[in-house]
């Protein structure tokens, strides 16, 4: 019973923490819809800070819950030497401007959270963020933004393991092709959702909007030219190099990976 | 005060078991040493002392554990940490934080020692292992020695009264593993710490022990057993012994002398009575040098480790070469492969420059072995390895596979070679890095400190090995702090100082006549030229 | 004498109020000019990258350029483009274009503050600064920035080891040797790490769920966040709204005071508060509240200067603009306790 309870009350924050960070990334898209009445231009200067706070706190509350009550030493020591690993990865990206926005850093995301499970894959995708930005200096209010989705990323790496069993690919060449979709999949994700994380940045606060009447439909559309113009043909290169990268490494990568599961004693285990 | 009673042990999914009714007694405040080949079961056996295994590594323990009065198996590691230090072979590995000081408050922090308590702790042992100096140090930037150091300190840092070492010194050269071993000598004597040391290199430590455990597996049977006892018994009953030992055991010293010291009172008699022998032989060797250095210079960005460096070896012959910490051994071996640019001078292999030269290039004719094999490995299989190798020297299809199954008979590995080469002793895997250097038969082979974390049997088939080659022609450069092993091995010894070569000639005229790198046989019989046990016996025993 | 990280974090958020706060040019420059100021004199810790100008310039282009092709409102009409297009077409004028001259000051704004952080704290600090709950994460955090040294040694190691077996670096597929010694490598050094870790008493098994009553409390924290975000935005509800947040954040907070004291940890270095941090701390604070409280005493109009439909001068009250001033509290209480340290 307790058990069960635990589980559901598990599903509710992740659920929770999903719900809150959709509804902030695309607030400002429905903002102008809401009555013009309720805003006033005290409100909506701030509204992008408030949604910061609540987002944080939000992330806080699901990374406690996904830490747990306890890491062993198996678990930090190896997360440290990934996310050690995988920062040094970001040095490329940061040093060697690459084709468009590829990042390498989600290729052992993917494949850490696929092997070693959700909660493993979300901490290394946070992780990796947080100390990438400290030994890069890319620290900025961006961040808390980029180590949640990294984080989902990670977490959602184990939903292709029902497909991979499904088609009966485990070690073969089926299952790193829909690595490489996933990982295609993400690259675009991030890249929009960082986009979107930027746009109330870009556009200005809200007042703008209805004063002088812009609809739901336009501002979409005033979205979509601000990422067509910038970071589309970036987020499509971000995408690809994520599928190159592990078609590259992928196959040896995780049979190295699962080799020292059994050491590390990390179960298969459903998300939740 | 630690006991171990019919106590049996097997990995998970291990068919045999790797300790079986093991009965053991420590007593408290000794300086225990435990011998035996590597996968005998002795890092097993050390883990069993603080619960490690089975709690850490799984697998079924039977039998009864008592550590000062507590059980292991029963208590977690995490209650037997403050009854049990323990430090582990490599040092880097241990660490979790950059800093020397941090690092030792690490694990009073995670047990919530309060703060005052934690500043008189880490300064207590700081000044234990004579650390006081490097406090601010980050920790990437010191010795090996100093590293292992503060992870004895860290071990200590909860006052256990017991410290576990596991072959502590195998990645250290001889002086920072002197520091190492004196400062646990110094723990042991003034505050009675009892220790627990595994160690290969035996040489240094026997004279301190009062405790000897061995692990011995039976060759024919396979059955492993672990003997106890004082040490000058028990290393009667031991066949792999340093030098002196099996020299004292052959002659039938009594008391078996246990350093030079006491093997000199037995020695010195003996060698008043040898009339005087003759002068070693010079070198035969070929005019044209294989390898040829012509006022070599090289360095690091400002700091010069050499110049001005002059040398030539030829084929098959074994060179050594010995040197203080520092001056540059490694240095020359990597700026003769083109790892390091070359400043000044010229590098000449088989008489053409190699100037220009790509290291892919110069490696197909000189074969070179790093410090740490591990770098180059990383395959399922060993065949494997061997098949990139060759890849990489464009040799691909039925040819690659034909060439590998014999590099695989040549190295003995062919029993090894479906196996994952990450997962072997430190010998095979080092044999199966040798294999991958070796693919393209190249003239000369640069072997740097091969001998590092080697048992005696895998440091005698290394020295057969080297044999085979130099009988094949094969010129070989080696760079090792072993002096036995050079013993064993070399034709001829290079010096380097700090201001380049300070003696080039045969072995036992350069090893006989320094008293810095001269083996035990040597310091035992000077100026007779003998550099092994096998030596000094063959003649003592031709006198006689 | 150095502040306390945490003095430094108030400053850091009563910076971004402030920015998020107003779109008066004139307040504006007045916290770009305090943050400039601040990052230029405090003591550094670390010079880590500091981000080039040429970026803060292309923001600012950026910034006004789309704005004024979007926005198609506004009295002053630079030119007209035609109305066919789609999202860009239509009037091109003055007050869109300054206003997204302000949202770019506002980022440029964001980012030398969070740059002046990341100068003035140590990622060690940074880490200190994580919750005692964290704890574990921050252990993880800090045998990975341990680590970093060590696995750039590596590399080399591994370059050198491949290249003496022949390895070229030719084409794409050349990075898979460099790349599996260094990830083997990394997974048996992380196996030996833990055994390390155990022998000296840290944790050996996770205990993968939280307590029951801390997830209770983190779902109705979250619930009330959200609920109350919502109603305030939604039914113009202010107090009950924020009133609702206060109380989640309230809720999320306690919780992870709670698991903090759970597994209490001692401190080996301790940085000590002083009354020159009690003083930015208490700036900070007020400040921010002066910016946000929503008191209908304290007439702040100027701080919402907008430029539509008509330009118009900004207006400036000097008390506002007097307390902006606050913002350069971490180099006065510098100044007034030691001023040789001013520069370095």
């Amino acid at each position: 019973m307790t058990r069960l309870v635990q589980s559901s009350l598990s599903i509710a924050i992740y659920l929770l923490a999903s719900l809150i960070g959709v509804v902030a990334f695309l607030y400002p898209f429905f903002l102008p819809v809401l009555p013009a009445a309720t805003m006033n231009s005290a409100h909506s200067n701030d509204a992008p800070l408030v949604l910061s706070i609540v987002v944080v706190l939000c992330f806080i509350a699901l990374l406690v819950e996904i830490q747990g009550q306890q890491l062993s030493a198996k678990s930090v020591a190896l997360l440290g030497v990934l996310v050690a690993i995988n920062s040094l990865l970001r040095f490329i990206e940061v040093a060697v401007p690459g084709p468009g926005g590829f990042s390498p850093i989600f290729c052992l995301i993917i494949l850490v959270g696929y092997i070693y499970g959700g909660r493993f894959g979300f901490m290394m995708g946070t992780l990796t963020l947080f100390v990438s930005a400290l030994i890069t200096g890319g620290v900025g209010p961006w961040l808390p933004y980029q180590m949640f989705s990294a984080g989902w990323a990670g977490m959602s790496a184990p939903l292709c393991r029902p497909l991979v069993r499904l088609l009966r690919a485990e070690g073969k060449q089926a299952e790193l092709w829909l690595l490489m979709l996933f990982g295609f999949l993400w690259g675009m994700l991030y890249g929009i959702i960082m986009n979107l994380w930027f746009w109330p940045f870009v556009s200005g606060p809200a007042d703008q909007y209805w004063q002088y009447g812009i609809s739901l439909w336009a501002g979409i559309q005033r979205y979509l030219a601000f990422y067509l113009a910038t970071s589309l043909l970036w987020d499509i290169a971000a995408a690809c190099g994520n599928a190159l990268l592990i078609a590259v490494v992928g196959l040896p990568t995780l049979r190295a990976l699962r080799r020292f599961q059994a050491r590390f004693h990390f179960h298969y285990e459903p998300l939740v | 005060m630690i006991s171990f009673e019919q106590v049996s042990f097997s990995y998970p999914q291990a068919q045999k078991p790797l300790l079986e009714q093991v009965n053991l007694e420590i007593p408290e405040g000794s300086f225990c040493l435990v011998v035996g080949a590597s996968g005998s079961g002795k890092s097993t056996l050390l883990r069993c002392i603080n619960g490690l295994v089975p709690h850490f590594s799984g697998g079924r323990l039977s039998g009864n554990i008592r550590v000062d009065g507590l059980d292991p198996v029963r208590e977690s590691p995490q209650v037997m940490s403050r009854h049990v230090g323990f430090v582990f072979q490599d040092p880097e590995a241990q660490f979790v934080v950059n800093q020397v000081e941090d690092e030792i408050a690490f694990a009073l922090e995670h047990a919530a020692i309060p703060q005052q308590e934690m500043r008189i702790r880490v300064e207590e042992v700081l000044g234990l292992l004579d650390l006081g100096e490097l406090r601010e140090r980050e920790l990437h930037t010191l010795s090996g020695g100093q590293q292992q150091r503060v992870a004895i300190a860290a071990a200590l840092a909860l006052r256990p009264n017991i410290l576990v070492l596991d072959e502590p010194t195998s990645q250290l050269d001889p002086q920072s593993a002197d520091d190492v071993l004196q400062a646990l000598v110094r723990l042991n004597a003034d505050l009675g710490i009892t220790i627990v040391l595994a160690e290969h290199r035996i040489e240094r430590v026997l004279p301190f022990i009062d405790h000897l455990i061995a692990v011995q597996v039976d060759p024919i049977t396979g059955k492993r057993s672990v003997i106890e006892g004082e040490p000058r018994e028990l290393l009667q009953q031991i066949e792999l012994v340093p030098p002196l030992i099996a020299l004292g055991k052959a002659l039938a010293w009594q008391p078996l002398p246990l350093s030079i010291k006491e093997g000199l009172r037995h020695s010195r008699p003996l060698a008043r009575q040898l009339s005087q022998l003759q002068p070693p032989q010079p070198l035969k060797h070929s005019d044209v040098p294989v390898i040829k250095l012509h006022k070599l210079n090289s360095g690091y960005g400002q700091h010069t480790v050499f110049e001005d460096l002059d040398l030539e070896l030829w084929a098959g012959e074994i060179t050594v070469l010995l040197g203080r910490n520092g001056v540059g051994k490694s240095t020359l071996l990597r700026t003769i492969v083109g790892l390091q640019p070359i400043r000044k001078g010229a590098v000449e292999i088989m008489g053409r420059s190699t100037r220009g030269k790509s290291v892919a290039e110069i490696c197909q004719q000189v074969g070179y072995l790093p410090q740490d094999p591990n770098a180059l490995l990383f395959s399922d299989t060993v065949r494997d390895e061997l098949l990139i190798s060759l890849a990489n020297h464009k040799i691909t299809g039925p040819a690659a596979l034909e060439r590998a199954d014999v590099l695989l008979h040549k190295l003995g590995l062919v029993e090894l070679a479906e196996a994952y080469p990450r997962d072997l002793s430190v010998g095979e895997r080092q044999r199966v890095a040798l294999a991958a250097i070796s693919v393209s038969e190249p003239q000369a082979f640069l072997l740097d400190e091969p001998t590092r974390g080697l048992d005696y049997v895998a440091k005698e088939r290394l020295a057969e090995l080297l044999h085979t080659w130099r009988s094949e022609g094969k010129t070989l450069l080696i760079v090792t702090h072993d002096v036995e092993f050079a013993a064993s091995i070399a034709d001829r010894i290079v010096l380097l100082g700090s201001d380049g070569i300070t003696a080039d000639g045969p072995a036992s005229e350069v090893l006989g006549a320094s008293p810095l790198f001269a083996p035990q046989i040597a310091r035992l019989f000077p100026q007779t030229g003998w550099l092994t046990s096998q030596q000094a016996l063959q003649h003592l025993l031709a006198k006689s | 004498m150095k502040l306390h990280p945490l003095a430094w974090v108030a400053w850091l958020l009563s910076t971004l109020v402030a920015l998020s706060v107003t779109r008066n040019p004139l307040y504006l420059l007045i916290v770009l000019l305090c943050i400039a100021i601040v990052g230029n004199l405090s003591p550094k810790s670390q010079t880590r990258y500091k981000l080039p100008t040429a970026l803060f310039v292309l923001l600012l282009v950026t910034s006004c350029c789309f704005n004024a092709l979007t926005v198609h409102y506004g009295n002053s009409v630079l030119f007209r483009l035609p109305e066919w297009i789609p999202v860009v077409g239509g009037v091109i004028t003055l007050e869109a274009a300054l206003y997204g001259l302000l949202n770019g000051c506002v980022l440029i704004g964001f980012l030398l503050a969070f740059q002046v952080i990341m100068q003035v704290i140590t990622s060690q600090e940074l880490v200190g600064l994580l919750p005692p709950a964290f704890y574990p994460i921050a252990v993880v955090v800090t045998i990975a920035l341990g680590f970093v040294p060590t696995t750039i040694q590596q590399i080399g190691k591994i370059r050198d080891a491949q290249a003496i077996r022949g390895h070229r670096l030719q084409g794409w597929r050349d990075w898979l040797p460099l790349w599996m010694p260094l990830l083997i490598g990394g997974l048996e050094r992380a196996f030996q790490l833990a055994e390390a870790m155990v022998a000296r008493g840290f944790a050996s098994n996770d205990r993968p769920k939280q307590i029951i009553g801390d997830q209770i409390a983190l779902v109705c924290g979250m619930l009330l966040l959200l609920a109350g975000w919502f109603v305030r935005l939604v039914w113009g509800l202010g107090g009950v709204g924020i009133g609702a947040m206060l109380i989640g954040a309230l809720l999320i907070g306690l919780t992870l005071w709670r698991i903090g004291k759970r597994s209490p940890r001692s401190h080996y270095r301790t940085r000590r508060w002083h009354l020159n941090d009690s003083i930015v701390l208490l700036a900070s604070l007020l400040f921010a509240g002066l910016l946000l409280a929503p008191l209908d005493l304290l007439d702040r109009r100027s701080l919402y200067y907008y430029p539509y439909p008509e330009l118009s001068l900004p207006e400036f009250q000097t008390w506002l603009g007097l307390c902006f001033l606050c913002l350069l509290t971490p180099i006065v209480v510098s100044l007034l306790n030691n001023p040789k340290e001013i520069g370095s």
